[in-house]
């Protein structure tokens, strides 16, 4: 009786261990061959930040990748070339409140619970940072939009594929030339210390150096950093001709409102997000308080004229901003430049399997032109194809608003610079 | 044929091993078989949960955070200190075990025992904090947990502790096995427990709990009793944190500092009674599952059921599940209560 009782148990066991490892082999990183009956629909999975530090700028990345998804969807799906045919796109996200311990959890989830075929990360280095060892452990391409940060693209690990953005660390080399350009030899440079920010930094000091220019300020401050009063008191002190912040919007906004309350004035002043989300700054700062600001130049301020793949940034404008530009800013744009990457992936991967969409993503680099310039990857999956040039914010609408124009290089300028600032 | 004898009647020695136990398990009464059976079924539903549901971190949180528990269970449960400020251990274990791996080059597993030892010496240092009590020690303990935040993460020490730019241990990754050092370690905050509800210690700690000068002239050494289980407690959550840096790899000075930490584990604890053996595990349990039904994918829903999950335990059962278990016990007993 005993035995017997003992025999049900191990087949028990048995079933269950059995059950755990068809549900673990079902993964996704399960290979689909093109003989294999084609999926009722492509899973995408990604995070969003529904509040915290990083909610204006993950919302707009959302908003993108979903009109791609919709826009794919209203012609029946996405192309799969694996089974010739276009199989409707299914998006999974959660809100990660711009946490990363939350969003390793739910990236874990979207890889071993919800199974899906395309992981994008969230927005930015901070919220990307935990998906890479997970999508490199599971064997997933992670198709990072925004995640920049230089430690994420190493030789060992081929599963991560930035689809928008360089590394932040050589953003600001028009940024160094440009002030090469204008002979200014004191700069103030205050940066928040994280990856992101302090790559940057780094860039920008070792350019200046290089060209003989020491900073006469060189502080990090910590990210959470919102009141900016004595920072400038102290940077004014020490007479500089351009004063560098780099942050997040979340510090650009109160830095742009202290400066603009401290009476202190600058010759230049570069943050770096009023050229990403321009309306959102202007909202917040006043168009006094944001005209003559230098940032970086971003789609779609710059428009690609070469697109191969996807909406040229007249027709996105359109279409995403019902006609208005300033309803677009560019996280909108590298969103919907994730859904590009990722249907170019689909459509030339000779299979579902991961190893098969790495692959295919490889095969497009240097091939893809999209409206937010050449799509251009090294074997580490790191951005190569795009130089942000420098940008000014003007005022335009007889100063009841301002314009982004690019300043910097000549080759992409379309306005001319005003410095010092009036 | 057994031999005749008076008396209790001897169990058969030809019953071989089974016997044996059975004979074993009578000694140890039904209290035993209960604390043999904390320490072990926690510890094999964890390892089978694993292959049952794959996200492996998620499981693994839930066990970081029933140690946490099972922390402030020794401290407040045992001591009634109650520190708001525990994920400064946390995070100190965190950090003890990261550097000992990006500096040292220790294996991971050792890096976690000197992530615990970490959590220790944070305790030793902040041990001065017993000499308050109440919502003093509670915001002083706080405010310590601020200020360790505050230099781990200080741009001036990125050299030694990467500052704010967070710890990256990609080379030391290992999922599975950092999943059963958390079993393992859940194994031994329960035994733990156990021993702390079984020895003189724990009643000396719970002596002073109730009335610290009562126990002093009894002959309890309250300082080092006290201290002892603040040790034990700042350790424990200084493990947690080696085993939850391991796993999760890459983190920031906010992630392994954020005070979200010290009040789930808290919640946790009082949710399923301090005091207890099983209290704070199912507390963990309990509500980590829900978390992880509703939070992850309705974090602003979840926030609201936890709310009122925690009004409705405070206005109904302050003592937490555990207390409702006692007062069903004692109900069938006809006695009021039943012992802690």
């Amino acid at each position: 009786m005993r035995k017997h009782k003992s025999a049900k148990l191990t087949a028990a066991l048995a079933g269950l261990a059995l059950t755990a490892a068809a549900c673990g082999s079902s993964g996704a990183s399960t290979g689909a061959s093109s003989s294999a009956k084609a999926p009722a629909h492509i899973t995408i999975g990604t995070l969003y930040s529904g509040s915290g530090s990083y909610a204006t700028s993950s919302q707009p990345q959302l908003a993108g990748l979903e009109f791609w998804i919709s826009h794919e969807n209203a012609k029946g799906g996405a192309y799969v070339g694996a089974y010739h045919k276009r199989i409707p796109l299914k998006l999974v996200d959660y809100n990660d409140q711009s946490s990363s311990s939350t969003a390793a959890v739910q990236y874990n989830q979207l890889i071993t619970q919800d199974k899906v075929n395309i992981l994008v990360s969230d927005f930015g280095s901070v919220l990307t940072a935990p998906a890479v060892t997970i999508a490199e452990e599971h064997k997933v391409v992670l198709f990072d939009p925004t995640g920049t940060g230089t430690s994420f693209f190493t030789p060992g690990n081929s599963y991560i594929v930035l689809t928008s953005l360089p590394t932040s660390g050589v953003w600001p080399d028009p940024l160094v030339s440009f002030i090469e350009h204008e002979k200014i030899s004191r700069v103030a440079i205050v940066y928040d210390s994280n990856d992101f920010d302090a790559s940057q930094a780094t860039t920008i000091k070792d350019g200046l150096t290089k060209a003989g220019i020491t900073p006469v300020v060189y502080e990090a401050v910590p990210t959470s950093t919102t009141s900016y009063g004595t920072i400038i008191s102290t940077v004014a002190a020490k007479h500089p001709q351009a004063f560098l912040e780099l942050g997040y919007p979340t510090n650009d906004i109160p830095f742009l409102q202290n400066l603009q309350s401290s009476g202190d004035h600058f010759g230049m002043v570069f943050t770096a997000f009023p050229g990403q989300l321009h309306s959102l700054l202007e909202s917040n700062v006043g168009e006094k308080g944001l005209a003559y600001t230098f940032s970086y130049g971003f789609p779609p301020q710059i428009s690609s004229s070469k697109v191969s793949e996807g909406m040229t940034t007249a027709r996105f404008v359109s279409a995403f901003g019902h006609g208005k530009a300033s309803n677009v800013n560019f996280l909108d744009v590298a969103g919907y430049q994730a859904g590009l990457v990722i249907e170019e992936a689909l459509a030339h991967a000779s299979s579902l399997s991961q190893s098969a969409l790495r692959a295919a993503v490889a095969s497009q680099s240097g091939k893809l032109h999209t409206l937010d310039g050449s799509f251009d990857i090294n074997s580490e999956g790191a951005q190569l194809g795009e130089r942000l040039p420098v940008s000014q914010m003007l005022p335009a609408n007889g100063a009841t608003t301002t314009k982004i124009g690019i300043v910097y290089p000549a080759s992409a300028a379309n306005t001319a610079v005003t410095y010092p600032a009036p | 044929m057994p031999p005749a004898s008076h008396g209790p009647k001897p169990v058969p020695s030809r019953q071989g091993p089974a016997g044996r136990a059975a004979r074993q398990l009578r000694r140890l009464g039904a209290g035993g078989i209960s604390d043999v059976g904390a320490v072990v079924v926690p510890v094999a539903v964890f390892l089978a949960a694993v292959h049952l549901y794959s996200n492996e971190l998620l499981l693994l949180n839930m066990l970081v955070y029933a140690v946490l528990a099972q922390g402030i269970n020794v401290i407040y449960g045992f001591t009634g200190y109650l520190p708001f400020g525990y994920v400064a251990f946390f995070g100190a274990g965190a950090y003890g075990a990261s550097l000992s791996i990006i500096y040292l080059h220790v294996p991971a597993l050792l890096a976690v025992v000197l992530g615990g030892l970490a959590g220790a010496l944070l305790g030793a240092l902040l041990t001065p904090l017993l000499r308050l009590s109440g919502a003093y020690f509670a915001i002083a303990s706080l405010a310590a947990a601020e200020a360790v935040y505050e230099v781990v993460s200080n741009p001036s020490l990125a050299s030694v502790t990467r500052g704010p730019y967070g710890i990256n241990l990609v080379t030391a990754y290992n999922q599975s096995l950092s999943y059963d050092a958390a079993v393992a370690l859940l194994g031994l905050s329960m035994l733990g427990v156990v021993i702390l509800r079984r020895s003189r210690f724990g009643l000396a700690l719970r002596a002073t709990a109730d009335d610290a000068t009562s126990a002093e002239m009894a002959g309890v050494w309250v300082v080092r009793e006290r201290s002892l289980a603040w040790l034990i407690s700042a350790a424990l959550a200084g493990l947690a944190g080696g085993v939850f840096a391991w796993a999760i790899s890459v983190f920031y000075p906010t992630d392994v500092f954020d005070l979200t930490i010290s009040v789930f584990a808290i919640v946790f604890a009082l949710f399923g009674g301090v005091g207890t053996t099983w209290g704070p595990l199912v507390g963990a349990v309990v509500l980590y599952g829900i978390y992880s039904l509703v939070g992850l994918s309705d974090p602003q829903y979840f926030q609201l059921t936890y709310g009122l999950l925690i009004a409705a335990l405070v206005l109904f059962l302050p003592g937490g599940l555990g207390s409702l278990t006692r007062g069903l016990r004692g109900h069938f007993k006809g006695a009021p209560g039943g012992a802690r």
